[in-house]
């Protein structure tokens, strides 16, 4: 799970292993912001995988490769 | 997870911003008024429940999205520092933080030093791109990996 300087450089880096899936940048900020706001608040408790998923649909973040175990 | 675990989680996660690296067992012990046992079979707990990652000898390996190692993620964030486990994570030590920050990362393909404001929670560049190789379904299987 990384960066990279654009999509050029992930097929350069791929080297025609199959890839998974990119996004931009402002998508994986706003992902960080919903997924991970809570860890050190006193309030935090375990998500299930269902409201994790919905995190990853209200994002548009859907189809097979973004479904979670358990969903 | 019971009141207990998720008091010693909340500890755990409280000394890893505080120290900027994991705790020991025995800080968490000491901070907390228990065993280092005790703690250890907490983690023990939390890591099969995906709460918390050990490494090999029981000693954490990630509070995620904090990296108890080196990575080539670094955030710095209210005048502090640390590693993240990822490129999400590294956004993700911000959010958790409430903090705007600094992410010093690189370009996987070609090594160029990438570096990240975060504002407000976004990036001020936008034509950077991430890329994930594991899917939703497996990211568990190897979580280091991943």
């Amino acid at each position: 799970m990384n960066l990279f300087r654009s999509e050029e450089h992930i097929t350069r880096w791929l080297d025609g292993r199959p890839p998974g899936v990119t996004i931009p940048v402002r998508t994986l900020a706003a992902l960080a912001e919903a997924w991970w706001s809570d860890r050190l608040s006193s309030a935090w408790r375990p998500r299930t995988a269902a409201e994790s998923q919905a995190i990853l649909e209200r994002l548009g973040l859907t189809g097979a490769f973004w479904r979670l175990p358990g969903t | 997870m019971d009141a207990v675990d998720l008091s010693l989680r909340n500890t755990t996660y409280a000394l890893f911003v505080r120290l900027g690296r994991g705790p020991t067992a025995a800080e968490v012990a000491a901070e907390t008024g228990t065993t280092t046992t005790a703690v250890q079979e907490v983690w023990e707990r939390l890591h099969e429940e995906h709460a918390i990652v050990l490494g090999p000898e029981g000693e954490i390996r990630m509070a995620n999205p904090f990296s108890a190692v080196p990575t080539p993620h670094r955030v710095e964030a209210a005048g502090r520092s640390w590693y993240a486990n990822c490129a999400w994570d590294a956004f993700g030590i911000c959010a958790a933080l409430d903090a705007d920050g600094r992410i010093a990362t690189s370009c996987l393909d070609c090594g160029e030093r990438l570096r990240v404001e975060v504002r407000d929670g976004r990036p001020d560049d936008d034509s950077l791109v991430f890329h994930s190789l594991v899917d939703a379904g497996h990211w568990w299987d190897d979580i280091v990996f991943t």
